[in-house]
C-alpha cells in the first residue's frame, strides 16, 4: 500500500546557533506532552492554528494546544507527509488545497478509522483533541474549513470558530477612522472563545493568570524582537535557515515562561557570535532576505546550500515579530482582552501609516524596503508554495513593486551632504516553487540550479559595484 | 595564440564551441545517460574539427544541466549566464531571451551587456518545452523537423485546452480522429505551448528585442505563434543551439582576461580527455 510508504529521511541541516540545534527535542516534548495529557485525561486538548493572539487565554484555562499546522508541518520535514496526502485525496479532496490541511485530514480520518495512532506516527503521531478552535481570517480558508473536514471523523469533537478581521489597506483612508469598530468585534469574539472554553472545561477564567500570561506574551514579543535585530550585524550571526527553527517558540510557545527563557539564550548567544565577529557563513559574500512564502519543510538543506555559496539570511518576513510593542502604536488598557484585541490590529496595520506615505507602495512592499535597508540586503528570495493561497498570492507584485525602487541600473540619489549620489541599488531576486509540505513539487536538482543561477546574479553585482 | 572552449551539456543535446580569435568551431550531439564520456567525445570531435591540440585551450567552461560531469571543465555556470553572455556576444540589442529547451524553458532579462536582470524558469514538467512539440509530432506521425513549416499552411488552428503534455498527447488523438488537419493541429499545439511561455515570461515583463535560443528556435511555427502572442518581432541566432556553448567560451575568455590584466593567478584543473569509466 502506498500509505504505508515511507519517503526517505533527508540529511539533517547544520544549525549555525545552538539555540536552533535545540529545537528539535523541544517540538517533540510539546507533542508528547499533548500525548501524554490525552493518556491521562487531565487537560483538555484543542486543535488550533498559529498566529490567533488567542495562547494566553488558552494557557490561563489550563488548555493544551495541539497546533495543527505544526504537525502537518513536522510530517513535511520528516518528508513522511505523502501517505497522509494520499488518504486526504482518497476521500475526494483536491492536492490542489492547502497541504498542510490535506495532511492532517488524512491523518485524522486514518487515526480514527484505526481507533489507534496510524503505524509509525511521526513523532508517535497527533493527539485526538476535545474540542477545535477553528478561526475566520481574511483569505485564508482552511483555517475554518479544515476542522469542518476533520469533524466527519470525529462528530462528536465540537468546533468553536473565532473570527479575526483587520481593516484592510486603503490608500486614501488611515486604518484609525475604522479600527475602533474591528477592535470591539474582536473582542466579542475572543469573550466567545473564553465562554466556549469556560463551558467545556467547567472552569472560570482567572483573569489575574491571563494578565500575567499577556504581560509574559508581551515581553517574550520584544525579546524576541531585540534579538532578531542582532541579525543586522556583519557577519550575520544567524540566518533564515536557523529561524525556521526558532519560529516554533514564537509560534507554538507564546505566553509560557520557557519561550522567554529560549529567547534570552539566543539572544545572549547572538551578541557572544557577533563580539566575536562569527557569522552564519564563514566569509559571508551575499545578503539575502526570506522576501516572503512559507518554506518547503523537507527541503530546509537549500539553507545551507545557500550559506556554501557564501549566502546569508539576516531577515525574513515569515514568523516574525514586525516590530516591538513600543512601536506599535497600541491604545492603553487595562482589560488583557482588550490589549490581545488591540495587539492583533496593530500586527496587521503596523506598514499602513509608512505605505500610505510612499507612492505605489502596499504594507507588504514597505515591509520588504525597511528590511532591505535595515539589514543591508543585497537580494531577495521568495517561496511559491503551489498549494498556500494566503502567504503567497502577490509576491511576484510586490517584487515589481521593489524593481521600481530598486532599480536594475545605476540611479542618483541626494546624499547627506545635499550632493547627488550616483548609486547601485539594484536587487535581484528568486522565486523557488514546490511547496510546503508535498514533496513531490519539489525537484533538488531544479531548485539548486536556480541558486547556482542567482548567486552567479549575485556575484556579477557585486564585482560591478567594486568596479 | 589562446584558445577558449565552452561545453553545454542539456538534457537531450551536448554542445561544445571552440573560440581562437571568434568561433572556429561548434558541434551538436545527443546527450545520453553516458554524460562524462560523451562530453569527451563531442569535445575530441571539436577539436579535430580544427585540428587544435587539447592543450592549446587555455580555458574551458562547462554548463547545462551536466555541467559538473564534465571532468575537464576549469568552472562551471549555469546555462542562465551563458545564454545571456552568448546573446549578448550575438545580439547586443537583446532584452529578454527565451530559451526553449528539450526539458525545459527559461525566460531571461539582460541589459545587453550579457548581465543577468532576472530570470524564470519552469521546471519539473515537460509541458512548455521542447519535449511537449516532440510528444504531439510522434502522435500525429510527422517528422521533429517538419513540424514548424507544416504548422504554417495551418488556416484555422485548432483550440487545444490541456496543458499537461499527456492529455494533450489525448486530445490531438481524438481531434485527429475527429477529422481536424495536421496543420490545424500542430499550430494549435504551437499557440498552446506559446501561450504557456508566454504566461511564464512575462513575469519578467518583457521588453525588446526579444531573441529566442535553445531547439524551439528552429520551429517556425512556434516562433510564429510566440511573436503573435508576445506581439513582438523575434530575433533568432542563426544556430540557436548552441548559445550556451559560446557563452561559455566567451566566459572563460573574460575569466583569463581579467586574470592577466589584474595579474591574478588563473585556476585552471589539470586535464586529460581520457575515457571515463562509466559504471
Amino acid at each position: 500500500m502506498a500509505e504505508e510508504r515511507k519517503e526517505t529521511k533527508p540529511k539533517k541541516r547544520m544549525t549555525a546557533t545552538r539555540a536552533a540545534a535545540s529545537i528539535g527535542p523541544m517540538v517533540k516534548e510539546f507533542i508528547t506532552g499533548t500525548l501524554q495529557a490525552r493518556a491521562e485525561g487531565r487537560q483538555k486538548l484543542a486543535y488550533t492554528f498559529i498566529v490567533c493572539h488567542h495562547e494566553e487565554i488558552f494557557r490561563a484555562m489550563d488548555v493544551l494546544p495541539i497546533w495543527t499546522e505544526n504537525f502537518a508541518g513536522i510530517c513535511g520535514a520528516k518528508r513522511d507527509a505523502e501517505r497522509f496526502l494520499q488518504r486526504a485525496e482518497s476521500l475526494g479532496l483536491s492536492r490542489s488545497l492547502c497541504t498542510y490541511a490535506l495532511c492532517g485530514i488524512g491523518f485524522d480520518q486514518w487515526r480514527e478509522e484505526l481507533g489507534e495512532m496510524p503505524p509509525d506516527a511521526p513523532w508517535g503521531g497527533q493527539a485526538r483533541p476535545d474540542f477545535m478552535i477553528s478561526s475566520g481570517q481574511i483569505l485564508c480558508d482552511p483555517r475554518s474549513k479544515w476542522y469542518q473536514a476533520s469533524q466527519q471523523f470525529m462528530p462528536d469533537v465540537p468546533i468553536y470558530n473565532i473570527d479575526l478581521p483587520y481593516p484592510l489597506f486603503e490608500k486614501d483612508q488611515d486604518h484609525r477612522e475604522v479600527r475602533g469598530y474591528y477592535h470591539r468585534y474582536i473582542v466579542q469574539q475572543l469573550r466567545g472563545l473564553v465562554a466556549f472554553l469556560e463551558e467545556q472545561t467547567r472552569k472560570k477564567m482567572d483573569y489575574d493568570r491571563l494578565e500575567e500570561l499577556v504581560d509574559l506574551s508581551d515581553r517574550t514579543w520584544n525579546l524576541i524582537d531585540e534579538t532578531y535585530r542582532l541579525r543586522s550585524a556583519i557577519p550575520c550571526p544567524m540566518g533564515t535557515g536557523d529561524a525556521m527553527n526558532t519560529m516554533v517558540p514564537i509560534c507554538f510557545m507564546m505566553a509560557t515562561q520557557k519561550a522567554y527563557d529560549f529567547f534570552v539564550d539566543l539572544k545572549k548567544e547572538l551578541e557572544e557570535k557577533i563580539a566575536k565577529g562569527e557569522g552564519e557563513v564563514e566569509k559571508e559574500k551575499y545578503r539575502l532576505m526570506w522576501g516572503g512564502g512559507l518554506p518547503a519543510w523537507y527541503a530546509l538543506n537549500d539553507f545551507n546550500y545557500f550559506n556554501s555559496k557564501g549566502a546569508s539570511f539576516p531577515a525574513e518576513t515569515t514568523y516574525r515579530m514586525i516590530a516591538s510593542l513600543h512601536e506599535m502604536d497600541l491604545p492603553e488598557t487595562k482589560d488583557p482582552i482588550e490589549h490581545l484585541a488591540w495587539r492583533w490590529l496593530g500586527y496587521w496595520t503596523f506598514w499602513y501609516d509608512r505605505a500610505r506615505k510612499r507612492p505605489g507602495s502596499e504594507p507588504d512592499v514597505e515591509r520588504l524596503i525597511n528590511w532591505i535597508e535595515e539589514y543591508k540586503i543585497d537580494g531577495i528570495v521568495m517561496h511559491e508554495a503551489f498549494s498556500c493561497r494566503t502567504w503567497h498570492v502577490g509576491l511576484i507584485w510586490q517584487l515589481h513593486q521593489l524593481a521600481k525602487i530598486y532599480k536594475p541600473i545605476p540611479v542618483y540619489v541626494i546624499g547627506k551632504d545635499g550632493m547627488k549620489e550616483k548609486v547601485y541599488r539594484e536587487l535581484p531576486s528568486l522565486i523557488l516553487e514546490s511547496d510546503i509540505i508535498d514533496i513531490t513539487s519539489y525537484s533538488e536538482m531544479d531548485t539548486r540550479n536556480k541558486i547556482d543561477a542567482f548567486i552567479e546574479t549575485l556575484e556579477s553585482n557585486r564585482l560591478n559595484k567594486a568596479a | 595564440m589562446t584558445s577558449y572552449a565552452g561545453i553545454d551539456i542539456g538534457s537531450t543535446m551536448t554542445k561544445v564551441v571552440i573560440l581562437k580569435d571568434g568561433v572556429i568551431a561548434s558541434i551538436i550531439g545527443p546527450t545520453g545517460p553516458e554524460q562524462r564520456r560523451l562530453a569527451n567525445r563531442v569535445m575530441e570531435e571539436a577539436l579535430k574539427k580544427v585540428a587544435l591540440p587539447f592543450s592549446d585551450i587555455t580555458y574551458i567552461i562547462s554548463t547545462g544541466y551536466g555541467r559538473i560531469n564534465v571532468p575537464f571543465s576549469d568552472r562551471q555556470f549555469t546555462e542562465i549566464t551563458c545564454h545571456a553572455k552568448g546573446i549578448a556576444y550575438l545580439f547586443p540589442e537583446a532584452r529578454t531571451i527565451i530559451d526553449i529547451g528539450g526539458q525545459d524553458v527559461k525566460g531571461i532579462k539582460t541589459d545587453g551587456t550579457g548581465k543577468i536582470l532576472d530570470f524564470v524558469m519552469n521546471d519539473k514538467c515537460a509541458a512548455g518545452s521542447g519535449r511537449f512539440i516532440e510528444v504531439i509530432a510522434d502522435t500525429l506521425g510527422v517528422p521533429l523537423g517538419e513540424v514548424g513549416e507544416l504548422s504554417l499552411q495551418s488556416q484555422n488552428p485548432a483550440k487545444i485546452s490541456n496543458i499537461c503534455t499527456i492529455w494533450a498527447q489525448q486530445e490531438v488523438a481524438a481531434s485527429l480522429a475527429e477529422g481536424i488537419s495536421i496543420p490545424d493541429l500542430l499550430a494549435g499545439v504551437h499557440l498552446s505551448l506559446a501561450d504557456r511561455i508566454c504566461r511564464m515570461v512575462n513575469r519578467l515583463r518583457v521588453e525588446k528585442a526579444v531573441v529566442v535560443t535553445g531547439g524551439g528556435g528552429k520551429n517556425k511555427g512556434l516562433l510564429r505563434a510566440l511573436s503573435e502572442l508576445l506581439g513582438q518581432e523575434i530575433l533568432v541566432p542563426e544556430e540557436p543551439l548552441i548559445t550556451g556553448a559560446l557563452g561559455a567560451a566567451l566566459l572563460g575568455e573574460e575569466i583569463v582576461e581579467k586574470a592577466r590584466q589584474n595579474h591574478t593567478p588563473l585556476e585552471t584543473k589539470e586535464r586529460m580527455l581520457e575515457e571515463i569509466e562509466v559504471l
